[in-house]
């Protein structure tokens, strides 16, 4: 692919656009079905178009950024946001951040010239990596937590092992946060803190690692926990894009084409969890970031051969670098396409619904839904 | 028949407390032991409720079910009781169940805390420090149940009658002081408390088949019941049991009509007169078309009560004394004992027509101030609107938009959902000529600097990958400036265009 201002930065072209808007209406689906920043998905699809691993990151950070703002004001709203959490969250967070960062653009650094040129294999293993040991593990936990609910005794929620063992540590200082109604170790805070950001900071996915921590160890209620995330995700994503901008690994025309299409995605796909079963969310949920992991994991002996840790021919680099693109896409596009099927299907039937009642309006007397159980008795 | 709850910490004087006073009133004693016993028989999960409420994290779709099946049958349990006296129920918050029932006093009692720790140190064979973390952590833990079962606090003073310390008093002058307030005519039987008793319990009721029958027990229903109509509403994942739901209703007895209708949320509209003519009316369906919401009437009659009532002064003409026929109906709401004749045409009219819309979510009336209609709603319920009709009628222009505001923000400031008013309704929820300025104005400004950026893409990104530090700075706070403003602008295009195609 055609690059500008050494390796840093690929050429434009109205392709490479419409692809990078896509990943955006994906990842935006996605992340409105499954409730995360969709990252998970756009980060290593910007990777599969070229663009260097931290710039992905980097402009992936950015977009979270505005988008967390426009979201977090709307959770705000309804009062799903307990501002003292997320505040102890984000002074952790911003040490994380700044770890992840630094090791990024070490290892970025390292493999070149200082802006990428010779290859940014080591930093791209590295994300590589850390995105495959996340996600496969939320992708089984999630898999293994829809399969349980199918079983006989039906949703029994997930694993308590965690929250159990650390309730039973007494570690002070606690700290109370009346809006989520709960009391927590400083330390286990600082600990979900770091993770949140580094995870944030290294692979632009802190979401994963954020809300289920919030709801699983610290006991916080669901609403109140995707609302806090996306203040959250605010303060990192801020923290983060001036990092990341301070830099120079910012491609603000991928960040402005991302929200082309994650921001009409994200409305679609919230609308697709008003309509889709719980465990129907769960398991495409699972499926698709599977498919991620292993997308990202059929790239790695590319970035392999280019440190110079196995040997293989380069020709090689463009099949693996298909096999992984094909495999991303047909996770987000299946995903997508189910996600859509169920939007589109709810949608029509409520426009028909719209248009019975209006025909009933019309008509007078009309047939009632209400049963007269004076007859029915 | 009267019944008293006593909430309390579950320490023996409390129980001893609720024995004194169901002894001098003659009254039948239950407690929660008693309940929970009834309820495990039942069939009620309840040892995993009372995990979840302490873990909210565990709380699942099948646990919010269980929660449902638990308060119908404590409702139906406590409320249909049928001793000749009455009923003393030392519990939790037992006092939750029968909100702005008149006949249910509803009682707090508080303790000396040495006196708890002595107590709890000989019962457990403890020392005093982990006896007061005992008692800390039992009264987190019975926050935690209020809070998780009925949405509200157990130290909300708003939901009790009276208060009593039992560290100021003996427990036999605390059962004499109850027994004298037992006996107000403020918290005696009457035809109207009678019926509200029995509407609550008939949804209970109601709600108890369902969660009883194998066929519609997995079903997230709610139900409500007025005047002997019966609404329950399910969800559109749960359509398949629409033709059953009036086949398990109808052996209930007390069952006049049963509207079924399917929602994903639920529209609260309060309103001083309905009007099925009036423009908020038509709003507020198309919003719950759109939504596929159950809109649930709210009939708010203000009152000036004594002492309890910022919204009226007493200054101002009480509303009650403007409209005598109409309030005269509905606080007594019955002329003859059983009978009921508290009939209002416009909201009947709203109702009916909702009903045939397939969106009547139910309805209820209350008479009172802001602290009624905040006890009146349902705080499990998750409402994704409530909106402010007109209300305040009786008032000048200028009282009545004062007067709603303040109704409109005492509820924001109460309940955790969007609280709009009629003027607002429109330009906040559906599309509009506003909308549409702003999704072109938007979009056309979106375009234009993304089209720059695309014809001059090389200079944007030398701009942004310089290599001195005040070049770095200089983008990372341009970067900073200018994300959220593309994000804001594209933002209220996305939305407005959803807005538009009516998918929210």
């Amino acid at each position: 692919m055609h690059t500008l201002l050494g390796n840093m930065f690929v050429s434009l072209n109205l392709s490479t656009a419409l692809q990078v808007s896509l990943l955006g209406f994906i990842g935006g689906i996605l992340s409105g079905f499954i409730g995360s920043g969709g990252a998970f998905f756009m980060t290593p699809g910007m990777m599969n178009l070229g663009i260097p691993g931290v710039v992905a990151v980097g402009s992936n950070i950015t977009h979270k950024f505005g988008k967390a703002m426009v979201g977090s004001r709307q959770h705000g709203k309804l009062g799903n946001v307990d501002k003292r959490l997320g505040i102890c969250l984000i002074l952790a967070s911003y040490i994380g951040i700044q770890i992840a960062v630094w090791i990024n653009s070490m290892l970025f650094k390292g493999s070149g010239d200082g802006h990428g040129a010779g290859g940014s294999a080591a930093a791209d293993l590295y994300i590589s990596m850390v995105f495959i040991s996340i996600l496969l593990f939320v992708a089984v936990s999630m898999l293994r937590d829809a399969l349980k609910s199918r079983g006989p005794n039906g949703d029994q929620g997930p694993s308590m092992k965690i929250a159990n063992f650390l309730a039973r540590l007494y570690l002070p200082p606690y700290i109370s946060f009346p809006v989520s109604d709960i009391r927590i170790s400083l330390w286990i805070l600082i600990a979900v803190g770091l993770a949140t950001g580094y995870l944030a900071g290294t692979i632009g996915v802190g979401g994963f690692i954020g809300v289920p921590s919030m709801i699983y160890v610290f006991g916080v209620p669901t609403a109140v926990a995707a609302g806090t995330e996306l203040y959250l995700a605010m303060f990192m994503g801020a923290f983060g894009a001036l990092n990341y901008a301070f830099q120079g690994f910012v491609d603000i025309r991928l960040t402005l084409l991302l929200y082309t299409g994650s921001l009409l995605g994200i409305f679609v796909g919230v609308y697709g969890t008003k309509v889709v079963k719980e465990v129907l969310i769960r398991v495409v949920t699972g499926a698709i970031i599977l498919l991620c992991v292993l997308s990202r994991a059929i790239a790695v002996p590319m970035y392999l051969r280019k440190i110079g840790w196995v040997s293989m021919n380069p020709h090689w680099d463009a099949y693996f670098n298909a096999a992984s693109k094909f495999l991303l896409f047909a996770a987000g596009t299946s995903g997508t396409l189910i996600i859509l099927f169920y939007v589109i299907r709810a949608y029509r039937q409520r426009r028909l619904i719209e248009h019975s009642l209006r025909s009933v309006q019309k008509m007078e007397p009309a047939a009632t839904v209400h049963l007269d159980m004076s007859r029915a008795n | 028949m009267q019944i008293i709850c006593i909430s309390g910490g579950g320490s023996n004087r409390t129980k001893a407390l609720a024995g004194r006073l169901a002894h001098k009133l003659g009254y039948r004693s239950l407690n929660r032991e008693d309940l929970l016993e009834k309820a495990i028989k039942e069939g009620i999960q309840v040892s995993k409720l009372e995990t979840a409420t302490i873990k909210p994290q565990m709380f699942t779709e099948r646990l919010a079910l269980e929660r449902e099946y638990y308060r119908a049958f404590m409702t139906a349990f406590l409320g249909g009781l049928n001793t000749e006296n009455g009923t003393v129920y030392s519990g939790r918050s037992g006092h939750l169940l029968f909100s702005g029932i008149d006949h249910v006093v509803k009682v707090r009692v508080v303790e000396d805390e040495t006196a708890r720790v002595k107590e709890v140190m000989q019962q457990l064979n403890i020392n005093s420090k982990k006896a007061i973390r005992y008692l800390k952590d039992v009264e987190a833990d019975r926050n935690r149940w209020t809070r998780s079962m009925y949405g509200v606090t157990l130290e909300d003073a708003a939901h009790y009658d009276v208060m009593l310390n039992l560290g100021h008093m003996s427990v036999e002058n605390a059962a004499t002081a109850l027994a004298a307030i037992a006996q107000l005519p403020d918290f005696q039987l009457t035809p109207a408390s009678k019926r509200s008793m029995e509407e609550l319990v008939l949804g209970a009721n109601a709600r108890l088949l369902l969660a009883r029958d194998e066929r519609t027990f997995r079903a997230n229903v709610k139900v409500r019941s007025d005047r002997g109509i019966v609404t329950v509403t399910y969800l559109p994942q749960d359509a398949g049991i629409a033709q059953i739901i009036p086949e398990v209703i109808a052996p209930l007895p007390g069952v006049r009509e049963l509207s079924v209708t399917m929602a994903t949320t639920n529209i609260l509209w309060i309103e001083e007169a309905f009007e099925a003519a009036s423009e908020t009316y038509q709003q507020v369906v198309e919003i719950a078309t759109k939504w596929n919401a159950a809109i649930e009437l709210l009939q708010f009659i203000p009152q000036d009560m004594v002492g309890q009532e910022e919204l009226i002064t007493a200054d101002e003409p009480a509303f009650l004394s403007q409209r005598p026929d109409f309030v005269r109906e509905c606080i007594g709401g019955i002329e003859e004992e059983g009978e009921v004749v508290c009939e209002d045409a416009g909201f009947q009219t709203v109702q009916q027509a909702l009903a045939r819309l397939g969106c009547f979510g139910g309805g209820r009336r209350i008479v009172g101030g802001a602290t009624q209609v905040v006890k009146s709603i349902d705080r499990t319920v998750p409402y994704s609107l409530i909106v402010i009709g007109n209300m305040f009628l009786a008032k000048g222009h200028s009282a009545q938009m004062r007067m709603t505001r303040q109704l409109l923000s005492y509820l924001s400031d109460q309940i955790n959902a969007p609280v709009v008013n009629a003027e607002d309704l429109k330009s906040q929820y559906l599309f509009g000529h506003h909308d549409l300025l702003k999704l072109f104005g938007c979009l056309g400004l979106f375009s234009l600097i993304l089209f720059l950026i695309l014809t001059y893409q090389e200079p944007v990104l030398r701009f942004l990958s310089g290599v001195e530090f005040k070049a770095k700075a200089l983008a990372a706070v341009a970067v900073f400036l200018f994300v959220p403003t593309m994000a804001y602008l594209y933002g209220t295009v996305a939305r407005s265009l959803m807005k538009l195609i009516r998918m929210e």
